[in-house]
């Protein structure tokens, strides 16, 4: 039980840490802390639509970030989520585009499976590279997301362009209403139906496949797998495919549901959150369902506050990023308790 | 020590110890080495040779004991300190970093400085040409560390060394990855040093090249010195290789082994290697047209001085290491192009040298760091999800079956002992009965009665008819557990014994002596 | 033509001044992913500060100030405590991301953007018309952009420092036998990545436009990182590989201006420079794979 305390003080306090910084910043800045407490709170649950809001953000962080506890298990630092989603919503939007007079029982799981293999083939190519080449991931990842933003600008100015838009607000047209998962809201039965579904592969795929058990070994040491037979190489592999999966479901997800079309420079964020939901969630599929409805009411509030306080959202980032810079650090004190604790 | 003595003693030390953690490495030690001699330390692994060579370096804090450097206490352990004095020490692991240039390199890590906060390239280079001249060497300081090869790089190291006034050095096991005409440049060049009044202390392994290099030779066993600094005039081979060895075999242990052996030639080959090479690796020499077998119900220990090719041999046996030419059968099954996990599915096992970086996870909990591996056969289908439950239970099975203590099956490998923690390897890789084992050290840095539980468990499993490699530097170890022993040299089999064992024979053929 | 010259040496300068700072980093051993935050920073502090204090100096010297105090922090953090590099970088950046726009607004109340009180001085006043009218568009910092790569190729390839940050970078084993204090070096190098990045942000903020918006890096910052990566990690390759960059990206602008002449799509133009490191990242890893295991 006491693994359980632990793990969740290490997750608690950063991010408690992270939001006095922040309230102190924003006090000293001539805030105030109340109004801006209860922004958030209206801004994440209690105002009417922002509940539905926070769920609308907690869907595409939680699946992209089942892909990346995935990764972060092995040991893989992938962190091309960002163009692996724009990469799964082109893929489902050509789908949705180019078949419009389909069903939508054809179109939509076809829409969907393009956006996976979309996205699987995008975080792949950093895969190949890293397992023939030992080419360095981070930075090969990193490269693909501008690659992939760029192609997607090239897409929405280009092939498949919406002549009513333009510039940075480019995108392509509009899918058919018919092959939609959700209204403009971006909460439905049908999305959350495929989250589940999403989580409880995830969870299958990490706590209940070879797979699973065999690239948490791979990731704590790749010495002891190589020992043990493990392929590590394959493994690899299959965690890109896999991580790009997930970030492309997802892509697909954006492109049929809320916002209906590809939009250039679309959710510039996201790939970084769910990176931070990956890790709050303590690379757990249920941790990071939690963590993603938690940054999901974030995102909301992110959107709302500047509507009920004068706190402008790039506040909330700064929340965001001083978790991100607190949540890996191994902080004297805890581990000071856990040292004792293994001498017992 | 008396006033006589300490007017040319170049170093004293008085009663250093070191321990690592509960294990005593090095029991208190007094010794005192004369100026202008080489001197040789040499000594089984374990004996306690490095330890003595870190402290006296700075490296290392002493759990006990004062050391005096031409008179002078170092009182602190620091490298900087001890340099200062006029200690330096080459290490067996080198210090050049591999893509600097060999000028860079060496303004680096000497403690000679050319260059104040800045530095031009050419005149650097001309300052380092003149120490490479004066040493003789011909490289050119604008090359590469990586691209030179080994004998250079470790010359580099003492003209580093040297460059920084150093007038005591201390060089630990330098042959061990040197040619055998590399090993006689480098002797004739520590004469030269000698000559020039230089004091050398030097940590060897051969007794061949301690009887040519050595003016004086002190011997360590088990922590303790069992020979102080003596004239190598006045000891013969015959007593230094007793003094190295010890006397530790028990006849017993013979007779047990031989009656083990008797029907050994209506037993089938399980496992085979015919003229098989490997290219050199990183901190080995490669391994030259080995060949070997092992029959069922068959234990046969590799001894060796680490270092000699053993890592290599089981590199290659268990298909982490390519081979190059020659064939490996396994069970008659020709094996030399299959990897690990292939030969594992054939029913090879394999125990790894290293306990915590090889062996097991410490961040994992216990059933995974011993069921993982396995995994596939936990469930249904192909595509069915792994049944937690049975591996659990089969991970507590094996642990129960190897008498592992534990709390929890959750528990992190990491809360396990030593001894403990070889018993979680040898649960993973024994219980389901393996016809053929690789057994790396594995009791090494274990307490007496873990070692007696290991031994057991290979001994039970040789008379369930399985093959097993032993490889160890422990002598004892191989003599009560094996049926032959073969002793590895520089990469070679140079020598196989048959009960009842003379440890004598296979310490001289270890280190190279003659008889 | 002159104009296009100008062009990419204006898009250069700030990649060179965060590339050869995270130079310092990335050779001392540290994946330095946060100077895409300390270049944002450094843009909004020496507009904010400048315009506050009327002086374009003054804002850049807070600006170091500012990088260098979060520099350490991201020091302790990485060092200290053990946090994962990357993740901390990425929060790093995020925090200036948010923090640049969050204090404009809390202590200049604009949003989006805020134009700057000061800018760089223009020190080459060209003539009005013909070859030389855009060279006076160029700052101070550009002109003095060739003394800063001297300055950084002097430390990291002809000083002491220079052999201690390589030797804490690649073979660390050979910094300690040295006895060089690892943990301080890197403090040293990610301090000078901090100065050099505050630099680089002040260029790209009063350098031309004299203005601050949100964002305005806009990825910068991992450009720059792949230009080290692609520069070999030597300062000289890095600085071309900063020219090469900032040339594609003025290819691709222009081809957005005088669209019409040729039939690429100015997206794959801007993409050479990405695709282009990431072969070169290969055919490294590539390289030093079989230097390490030969046959492996």
């Amino acid at each position: 039980m006491s693994r359980w305390i632990r793990s969740g003080i290490r997750v608690v306090a950063p991010i408690a840490a992270a939001f006095i910084l922040g309230f102190v910043l924003f006090a000293s800045a001539g805030y105030d802390i109340g109004e801006v407490i209860n922004g958030l709170w209206q801004g994440a649950l209690a105002a009417p639509g922002s509940a539905e809001q926070s769920l609308r953000w907690a869907i595409p962080l939680s699946v992209i970030s089942f892909g990346i506890v995935i990764t972060l298990r092995t040991g893989e630092f992938n962190i091309g989520a960002q163009g692996q989603i724009l990469l799964g919503g082109f893929g489902a939007v050509s789908v949705a585009l180019l078949l419009p007079d389909w069903s939508p029982y054809l179109v939509i799981p076809l829409a969907l499976l393009f956006g996976i293999i979309f996205g699987a083939l995008w975080s792949a190519i950093a895969g190949f590279l890293k397992v023939w080449f030992n080419a360095d991931e981070v930075i090969n990842t990193l490269m693909l997301n501008f690659i992939a933003a760029l192609l997607i600008q090239w897409v929405t100015t280009g092939p498949l362009k919406d002549d009513a838009t333009r510039g940075e607000t480019a995108s392509t047209p509009r899918v058919d209403q018919t092959f939609r998962l959700s209204d403009g809201a971006g909460v439905s039965i049908e999305l959350i139906a495929i989250v589940l579904i999403a989580a409880a592969l995830a969870w299958i795929i990490i706590e209940r496949s070879p797979f699973g058990l065999k690239s948490k070994l791979v990731g704590s040491s790749p010495r002891v797998a190589a020992w043990q037979g493990l392929q590590i190489k394959r493994i690899h592999i299959t965690t890109y495919l896999l991580t790009g999966a997930f970030a492309g479901l997802a892509g697909a997800l954006e492109v049929l549901g809320p916002s209906a079309r590809l939009v250039t420079g679309a959710t510039p964020t996201l790939g970084f959150t769910a990176i931070v939901v990956a890790i709050v969630g303590t690379l757990r599929v249920p941790g990071a369902l939690l963590a993603a409805l938690f940054f999901g009411g974030l995102q909301a509030a992110i959107l709302y506050l500047p509507i009920v306080s004068r706190l402008p959202s790039s506040g909330l980032r700064i929340i965001e990023g001083l978790v991100a810079l607190l949540i890996t650090a191994q902080f004297v004190w805890l581990r000071r308790r856990h040292n004792r604790r293994r001498e017992l | 020590m008396t006033a006589r003595a300490s007017k040319d003693v170049v170093l004293r030390c008085e009663d250093i110890a070191v321990a690592y953690g509960d294990v005593q490495a090095l029991h208190p030690t007094s010794l005192a080495f004369e100026q202008g001699k080489i001197h040789v330390l040499v000594g089984q692994n374990g004996a306690g040779k490095t330890s003595l060579a870190r402290v006296l370096a700075g490296i290392i804090q002493p759990a006990g004991g004062r050391f005096w450097i031409r008179g002078v206490e170092a009182r602190e352990t620091n490298v900087q300190l001890v340099r200062a004095l006029g200690l330096d020490i080459v290490h067996q692991r080198f210090t050049l970093p591999p893509n600097f240039t060999v000028a860079e390199a060496l303004e680096l890590v000497s403690a000679r400085k050319y260059a104040g906060a800045f530095y031009s390239h050419r005149r650097l280079a001309a300052s380092w040409l003149g120490e490479l001249q004066q040493a003789e060497m011909s490289v050119s300081p604008n090359a590469r560390i990586r691209d030179l090869p080994i004998e250079t790089i470790q010359s580099l190291e003492i003209i580093r060394a040297l460059a920084g006034q150093a007038q005591f050095l201390i060089l630990d096991e330098p042959t061990a990855l040197l040619s055998p005409g590399g090993v006689e440049n480098l002797f004739s060049r520590l004469r030269q040093l000698r000559n020039a009044g230089v004091t050398l202390l030097l940590i060897l392994h051969k007794l061949r090249e301690v009887l040519a290099v050595a003016d004086t030779i002190s011997v360590l066993r088990a922590g303790r010195l069992v020979l102080p600094p003596s004239d190598i005039a006045a000891v013969s081979e015959q007593q230094l290789s007793d003094l190295i060895i010890g006397e530790g075999a028990t006849g017993e242990a013979h007779a047990e082994a031989t009656s083990k052996r008797m029907a050994r030639d209506s037993k089938a080959v399980n496992l085979a290697l015919a003229n098989v090479s490997t290219r050199q690796s990183e901190a080995e020499p490669a391994l030259a047209a080995l060949s070997l077998e092992v029959e069922a119900g068959e234990i046969l220990g590799i001894a060796g001085v680490e270092g000699n090719g053993q890592r290599s041999l089981v590199n290659l046996l268990t298909g982490l290491m390519p081979a190059q030419g020659g064939a490996l059968r396994l069970l008659g099954r020709d094996v030399t192009k299959l990897k690990h996990h292939q030969r594992r599915s054939i029913g090879l096992r394999v125990v790894p040298f290293d306990r915590i970086a090889e062996g097991a996870s410490l961040s994992l909990p216990l059933w995974e760091n011993v069921a993982i591996w396995k995994a596939e056969r936990f469930r249904r289908s192909r595509f069915a999800p792994l049944r937690i439950g049975a591996m659990k239970a089969a991970a507590e099975k094996a642990l129960d079956q190897f008498n592992v203590q534990y709390e929890s099956l959750e528990q992190p490998a990491a809360s396990l002992s030593g001894g403990n923690m070889q018993r979680l390897i040898l649960a993973r890789e024994l219980a389901d009965s393996p016809p053929v084992v690789i057994a790396a050290q594995p009791t090494r840095g274990l307490d007496f009665r873990a070692t007696q539980y290991v031994w057991g468990a290979l001994r039970r499993l040789k008379h369930d008819g399985a093959s097993i490699i032993l490889v160890s530097s422990d002598l004892d170890e191989l003599i009560n557990l094996s049926d032959r022993i073969t002793v590895m040299r520089g990469g070679r089999l140079v020598a196989e014994f048959a009960p009842p064992f003379e440890i004598k024979g296979i310490g001289d053929s270890m280190i190279g002596a003659m008889r | 033509m002159e104009q296009f010259v100008v062009t990419t040496i204006r898009l250069s300068a700030p990649l060179i001044f965060a590339g050869l700072g995270g130079l310092f980093s990335v050779r001392a051993g540290v994946f330095h992913i946060g100077i895409e935050g300390l270049m944002l920073a450094g843009a909004f502090v020496t507009v904010g500060f400048g315009s506050a204090t009327g002086s374009v100096w003054l804002g850049i010297a807070g600006a170091i100030a500012v990088n260098m105090l979060l520099s350490f922090v991201y020091w302790l953090l990485i060092d200290r405590f053990k946090a994962d590099m990357i993740i901390t970088g990425l929060g790093l950046t995020t925090l200036c991301v948010g923090g640049s726009a969050f204090l404009m607004n809390a202590l200049f109340n604009k949003r989006g953007s805020m134009t700057s009180a000061v800018r760089l001085p223009q020190p080459v006043v060209g003539p009005q018309e013909g070859l030389l009218a855009y060279v006076s568009e160029l700052s101070l910092l550009a002109w003095l952009l060739p003394i800063f790569v001297f300055i950084v190729w002097l430390i990291l390839r002809r000083s002491r420092l220079g052999l201690q940050i390589a030797a804490v970078g690649e073979y660390p084993y050979a910094a300690e036998a040295a006895g060089v204090d690892i943990s301080r070096t890197k403090l040293v190098a990610m301090l000078v990545t901090g100065l050099c990045c505050a630099l680089a942000g002040a260029e790209l903020s009063v350098g031309g436009l004299a203005a601050f918006s949100e964002n305005m890096t806009n990825g910068r910052g991992f450009i720059a990182l792949a230009a080290i990566l692609f520069g070999s990690l030597e300062p000289i390759r890095t600085t071309l590989a900063g020219l090469f960059f900032g040339l594609a990206n003025a290819v691709g602008i222009n081809s957005q201006i005088y669209g019409g002449e040729s039939n690429i799509p100015r997206q794959f133009i801007l993409m050479i420079p990405f695709v282009a490191t990431m072969v070169f990242v290969t055919l490294r890893g590539a390289l030093s794979q079989r230097r390490i295991s030969p046959g492996g």
